[in-house]
Parts: structure tokens; C-alpha cells; sequence
């Protein structure tokens, strides 16, 4: 006898719908909680232990083929991802963004979300990554004014860094401490930004780099989008590509685990060359920083990026 | 009738925890044009025992009845009852209910004119003819005015037994004139028929008193909403309570309405707003996970007005989970002073003056901080307060009765957080 999983009638079996509650019993997904078939409702919760059951920012993948590809997860630890990542792939154009929530604000995944999404457009009219950023600054500050008043006393509030590939040049710009690499072909990474942290403000002014990275503040960021992030204004810069390798955006949820850039550069080329395809390296590293704890939510996009023909 | 529900929580948790809890608050905005979208009926039960001749009480209940009856809109069925050591129809015609004209209006101020007093009390046999008169008038708004100056004189048991058999058929707001009767008999009556009770200490203000209740009923538009609550398997509902205007446990009224759901009385409703806390029971989630611990909604017959959700997400942040949520400390401190206030008058009557004066220190240092005045003051009149703050009260030697009853049937009386803070 098949049992509605929505309000347990029995005379289920058999049947498309259930007779008591009308509910379709074979339709929606599976609960990934309890199993319970077609149990999950219209809210997303399962009707039978109640689990939130679909999640989509839980893991999303965008896949370019072999232009570009990124990934963001939830992680082990945080009850939800307040991560967000934008990848647009023109041809050989690229625009990519990677935001990451400020966990103590209030609705930092709504900031991270909304800025993504105001860069890439940005990025997708003009290519101008500076101007990319300022508008997503805006954007992030409106939130504190606008939906639940908790967000006027907490604003919203998220990092960002944000790049354009045209052919072999590469532009991009930052603020807070998701970063950019440039991965090539072989040696160590070349971190691209500097994070706007405490960690890096100490190790600037003299501070041994091991004793500044130990401190519980380490990682308090000193620039982020937010209507209480003041005048703080991005950073950005553009270089030529003279050899192959991979321009690598990602939030501090997988470059925690590889603050080594000889470390961080063989994880990058582990998932390159052992998982075939830009997406399936991608998934690599969100799973490297998971198994590794995954403590935080973690973001990574991945493009290669080829010299000119005329320099090769 | 446009109905709004909203949840007041910290819904994040410490990994472990399995008991979540929430304020919902449901606000009416009443019908279009404050038309019922049901008939309504009105009883008025006034006791002609022989003790209302003092202090001229029965004159006191003649004028408050008039007065009643005089705030009955035009179509409302009504009845008036004498009480007695039996139940007495004194108006319409035995087993008849009246329309509400300007011509039975005034017939029923005639009727009233007659009523005497002599007899008992028998406060079950009065509720019990009341309730045969509204069985008339099923899916009507149904409400009853109790008035009475002594204790029930009905052997033991049998109230509860007819408040069993009646709960949840129609809303009775209760007075007791003079000091001789007992709070916890009528709060036995306003708990199992979701009702008010108050004293009128004086005779003289009887009238006003009846006619805020009568206004009240008039007031209201529908006749029975509920708070459906839908739980998940492996947890269960603790507790519903009432806890705005007056705190009322409703967690015994639960009636099961489909799996992993029940129904809660609410009674009759007009524009108005009321705060419910909720407390669940849930098996815990890992870190990460998010639960929704109940659906909780507002509900008339099959018609579902409003719903809100109260969601568990369980972290090891403990910046999140150790959140306190204004409106949950709020109410949670606004029942303790209830419980404490009825604590403190029962430690009193027993000769515990220790316990009594620990209970009224408590009592008076929440309704300080909760900015909750009006019991704040009754307290005063039970004890001296010497620092609210700290909660350092004296026995008062000399309490009277009156005061000491206004403080008990008040101190389920409770305010909204925020207000005087
Ligand atoms: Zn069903
Ligand atoms: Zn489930």
C-alpha cells in the first residue's frame, strides 16, 4: 500500500493523486533529508520532517565550456551560502565576479547576490571594472533601506572582486579579500589582489606575516560594499598575458585552506589536468575545501587565458 | 476579513538544540465596513442570589443589564437570564430569543425592572441554559456576560463538568461584584470558554463595566477563527499561548485535523491584534540545516487567512544562536509574571509569607523591566516596593481584598514589548 507522503492516506496506491489531499504523488523531488517521496512543498520545506529541501544556492556551477567555468558551495559549516558569483562568456569575452556575504551584517547573501549581479551587468554594458564595482557598491548600500528594517540597523554587506578577459588582456579590481590569481603554466601562483584585511594592514606596517595571520583578527576585513562602508574605493589594474595559464577568482572559503601560492597553484593544476574539463576542475577545488573542512562558503571561477598570436 | 500573521524568532539554534520558539502576531482589520459575516447572539446572565440585595448590588446589576441590552445593535438575537440556585429565563418567553429592536429593547428593560433577589448561586446550571438557548443559533457569534457576587453553590465537580461539556461553543467574559466570590472560579469559566474576568469592586461601576463588554462583543465580525499549526514528524507542540491582550494557555484545546496538524480556539474576532508565543519540540539538524519547526496558520472553516512560517536553522555560530529575540523574552517574561503574581497571592493565603514576598519580588522586578505599569501598581497595593530593580518588596500587613482580587484577575493583563521601554 502506498502511503501519500503529504498527509498519509492510504488509498494511495495505485493512484496519480492522492484521494484525500489531492496531492500528486508521484510529481517533485525526493526529500534529501528523510527520502520521502514527492513530499517536498511549494515553500521548499518537506512535508514530512519539515527539512528545507531545495536550496539552490547550496551549489550552483556555471559552465563555459572551455572559455570558463565557476562554482560556489555552501561548505560544511555555514547553514547557507553567502557567496555569489557572476560568469558571462561572449565568444572569448569573459566577465566574472565573485562576492562573498559579510557573515555579521544582516542578509549578507541578499548583498552578495545584489552585487554580483550589478557588477556583471556593469561588466557586461561597458567592461569597466572599476565602474562595475562602484555601481555594485551603490546597489549593496540601497538594500539597508529597502525590505526588513533589521537591515537598517545591520546593512547587508559583501565582498567583491571582479575581472574582464579580452583576448590576452586582463583586467581587474577589488575590494575586501576575495581574490585574483594568475596561475601560469608552471611556478607559483601570483596573487593578483591585496586584501583589504587587518592581516594584510599589520604585515604592511612591519608585523611578522605567521604572527599577523594567527591573530583572531587576521581575517577582519578593512573594505567592503555596504551603506556603512564609507568612501572605501576599489583597486584595480590590467596586465598583458605573455604565456598561457589561468586567470582564478575565489573567495576566501578555498584560499584559507591554500595560502601558499606553490600550494594554491598545484591544486589549481591537479583539477586542471586530472579532471579533464574547466567545470569538472572547478568542482575539484570546492570539493578540495570541503574535504579540507570546509569551514566557510566556498567560490572559485576558472579561465584560461592565451597570449596574442602575434607575441607567440 | 484581511488577517495577517507574523513570526517574531531567532530561528537560529546551537547545534543540539530541539526547541524552538516564536511570537506570531495575528492582526485583523476587521470586515468591510465592520459588517458580521455571521449573525450574532447575545446572553446576559445577572445573579439574583439573595446576597445582591446588599450594598445595592441588585439595583447596581438592574442598571448595568439596562445598559447592556441598551448597546445590543438592531438584528442581534438575545436572551436574558436571572440566576438563581437554578437558571431563570427573565427574558423573551422561556426558551425564546429576542430580536434586537428599540420595542424588545425596552420590553427586556421592563423584564429587568422585575428581577429580584433571592436564591442561589448555581453558575453551572446558568452557563448550561445558556448554552441551550445559542444551540438556536449554531455558526452565530456567540458570547455571554456573567455577573456574580458569591461562590458557585453547586456541589463539587460540577461546573468543570458543564464547562467540559460546553468549552469552545461560545465566549463568556465574567465579573464578580464585591469581594465574596472567587477568582479561581471564574478564571475556571473566562480558561475554558476563552474568555475576560475582572472585578468590579464597587457597585457603582457595574454599568461601565458592562457596557465595555457589550461594546466589545458588538465588535466583533467572525465568529470562530483558529491557529492551525502544522508540525514535522518527530516533533511536537509544547505549548500555544495567548500572550497579548492577556496571557491564556490554549496548548489543552488542541483538536488533530489531519496529520502532523491541530486546531487551536481562538474564538470570536473583530479588527483587532493578538500575540501568540509557540514553542516546538524538534529533533535536531546538523550544522546547516534549516527546518521548518511549524506552519503556522490562521484559519476559518476551510478558509485559510493567513499563514506564517517559524523556520530552525542549526549553527555552530554562536554569535547567531545565542540571539535573543526582543519579542520571545519579552512574552516569556510577561507569563513568568503572571505564574508569579498567582503564585505569590496563593503563598500568601498559606501563611507563606517567605515564598509570597520571593514571588511578588520577582513579580514586581519583570512588570518594572517590561514596563508593564498597570500591574506594577496593582502590585503596589499587595506590597511595598522597595527597588523594583532588584526586585525587594515587604508584605503589606493590612491588604484589602478588593485590591488583592484586582491584582489576581489582573495579572494575566500584559503589554506589548517596547511599550515604556
Ligand atoms: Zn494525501
Ligand atoms: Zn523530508
Amino acid at each position: 500500500m502506498t502511503e501519500c507522503a503529504s498527509c498519509a492516506d492510504e488509498r494511495a496506491a495505485g493512484a496519480a493523486f492522492c484521494e484525500s489531499c489531492g496531492r500528486s504523488l508521484a510529481a517533485g523531488p525526493a526529500c534529501p533529508h528523510c527520502g520521502a517521496a514527492g513530499a517536498v512543498g511549494e515553500d521548499g520545506y518537506c512535508e514530512q520532517c519539515g527539512m528545507l529541501a531545495v536550496r539552490p544556492r547550496d551549489h550552483l556551477e556555471v559552465d563555459g565550456g572551455e572559455v570558463a567555468a565557476a562554482a560556489t558551495d555552501r561548505g560544511q559549516r555555514h547553514h547557507r551560502n553567502e557567496d555569489a558569483m557572476w560568469l558571462a562568456v561572449r565568444g572569448g569575452d569573459v566577465d566574472v565576479v565573485v562576492c562573498d556575504g559579510v557573515s555579521s551584517s544582516f542578509d549578507p547573501d541578499v548583498a552578495s547576490a545584489t552585487a554580483a549581479g550589478a557588477a556583471g551587468e556593469m561588466l557586461a554594458s561597458t567592461g569597466d571594472v572599476g565602474e562595475a564595482i562602484l555601481t555594485a557598491k551603490q546597489a549593496v548600500a540601497e538594500l539597508a533601506t529597502d525590505g526588513d528594517p533589521r537591515r537598517a540597523v545591520s546593512n547587508p554587506a559583501c565582498t567583491i572582486v571582479a575581472a574582464v578577459v579580452r583576448g590576452p588582456e586582463v583586467t581587474y579590481g577589488w575590494i575586501g579579500d576575495s581574490r585574483a590569481y594568475w596561475i601560469p603554466g608552471e611556478g607559483p601562483a601570483e596573487q593578483l589582489t591585496e586584501d583589504d584585511s587587518w592581516a594584510t594592514h599589520v604585515i604592511a606596517l612591519g608585523v611578522d606575516p605567521e604572527v599577523a595571520m594567527r591573530d583572531p583578527k587576521a581575517h577582519a576585513i578593512t573594505g567592503w560594499l555596504g551603506a556603512d562602508a564609507g568612501s572605501v574605493q576599489p583597486r584595480a589594474a590590467s596586465f598583458t598575458v605573455t604565456e598561457p595559464g589561468h586567470l582564478v577568482l575565489c573567495s576566501d572559503g578555498l584560499w584559507n585552506y591554500l595560502t601558499d601560492p606553490a600550494a594554491f597553484a598545484a591544486a589549481v593544476r591537479t583539477g586542471l589536468h586530472e579532471h579533464g574539463t574547466l567545470i569538472n576542475a572547478a568542482r575539484y577545488l570546492t570539493d578540495y575545501a570541503n574535504n579540507a573542512g570546509g569551514a566557510d562558503n566556498i567560490t572559485v571561477a576558472l579561465i584560461p587565458v592565451q597570449p596574442s598570436a602575434a607575441e607567440e | 476579513m484581511s488577517y495577517t500573521a507574523e513570526a517574531f524568532q531567532n530561528e537560529y539554534l546551537a547545534l543540539g538544540a530541539a526547541e524552538v520558539n516564536a511570537i506570531v502576531t495575528v492582526t485583523s482589520s476587521g470586515s468591510e465596513g465592520g459588517r458580521r459575516t455571521s449573525g450574532a447572539t447575545e446572553i446576559i446572565i445577572v445573579d439574583a442570589s439573595g446576597s445582591m440585595q446588599a450594598e445595592g448590588r441588585i439595583n447596581a446589576a438592574r442598571q448595568a443589564a439596562k445598559a447592556a441590552v441598551a448597546c445590543i445593535d438592531d438584528g442581534v438575537h438575545f436572551a436574558i437570564i436571572a440566576g438563581v440556585g437554578t437558571a431563570q429565563q427573565l427574558f423573551p418567553a422561556p426558551g425564546q430569543l429576542a430580536v434586537a429592536s428599540p420595542q424588545t429593547r425596552s420590553e427586556a428593560s421592563w423584564s429587568i425592572d422585575r428581577l429580584q433577589a433571592s436564591g442561589g448561586t448555581a453558575m453551572g446550571a446558568w452557563l448550561l441554559l445558556a448554552a441551550q438557548l445559542l444551540a438556536q443559533r449554531p455558526g452565530d457569534i456567540s458570547h455571554a456576560i456573567l455577573l456574580t457576587d458569591g461562590d458557585n453553590g453547586e456541589r463539587q465537580g460540577y461546573l468543570e463538568s458543564v464547562l467540559d461539556s460546553i468549552a469552545g461553543r461560545f465566549t463568556v467574559d465574567s465579573r464578580g461584584v464585591g469581594t465574596n466570590w472567587k477568582v479561581s472560579e471564574l478564571r475556571k469559566i473566562a480558561d475554558a470558554m476563552l474568555g475576560t474576568v475582572d472585578i468590579v469592586a464597587q457597585p457603582a461601576d457595574l454599568t461601565a463595566s458592562f457596557e465595555q463588554m457589550m461594546t466589545n462583543a458588538m465588535g466583533k465580525t467572525s465568529a470562530d477563527v483558529q491557529l492551525k499549526i502544522w508540525t514535522p514528524v518527530n516533533s511536537s507542540v509544547r505549548f500555544v499561548k495567548q500572550v497579548e491582550p492577556q496571557v491564556a494557555d490554549l496548548t489543552g484545546k488542541r483538536v488533530p485535523d489531519g496529520p502532523r496538524a491541530a486546531r487551536y480556539p481562538l474564538g470570536a474576532w473583530g479588527k483587532e491584534s493578538r500575540d501568540y508565543h509557540i514553542c516546538v519540540d524538534v529533533a535536531p539538524g546538523s550544522a546547516g540545516d534549516e527546518m521548518l519547526a511549524a506552519r503556522v496558520s490562521v484559519v476559518e472553516g476551510d478558509t485559510v487567512h493567513a499563514q506564517s512560517l517559524v523556520r530552525a536553522v542549526w549553527t555552530d555560530d554562536t554569535a547567531l544562536s545565542t540571539r535573543i529575540n526582543r519579542q520571545v523574552a519579552h512574552y516569556t517574561g510577561q507569563a513568568e509574571l503572571a505564574d508569579a503574581i498567582q503564585a505569590g497571592i496563593e503563598a500568601r493565603k498559606s501563611g507563606d509569607d517567605r515564598t509570597a514576598t520571593l514571588k511578588f519580588g520577582r513579580a514586581a522586578q519583570l512588570a518594572h523591566a517590561s514596563g508593564n505599569t498597570a500591574t506594577e501598581e496593582l502590585l503596589a497595593t499587595v506590597v511595598e516596593i522597595e527597588d523594583a530593580a532588584t526586585g525587594t518588596v515587604r508584605l503589606r500587613r493590612k491588604v484589602a481584598a478588593a485590591d488583592e482580587m484586582a491584582l489576581d484577575t489582573r495579572s494575566t493583563k500584559t503589554v506589548r514589548v517596547g511599550r515604556g521601554q
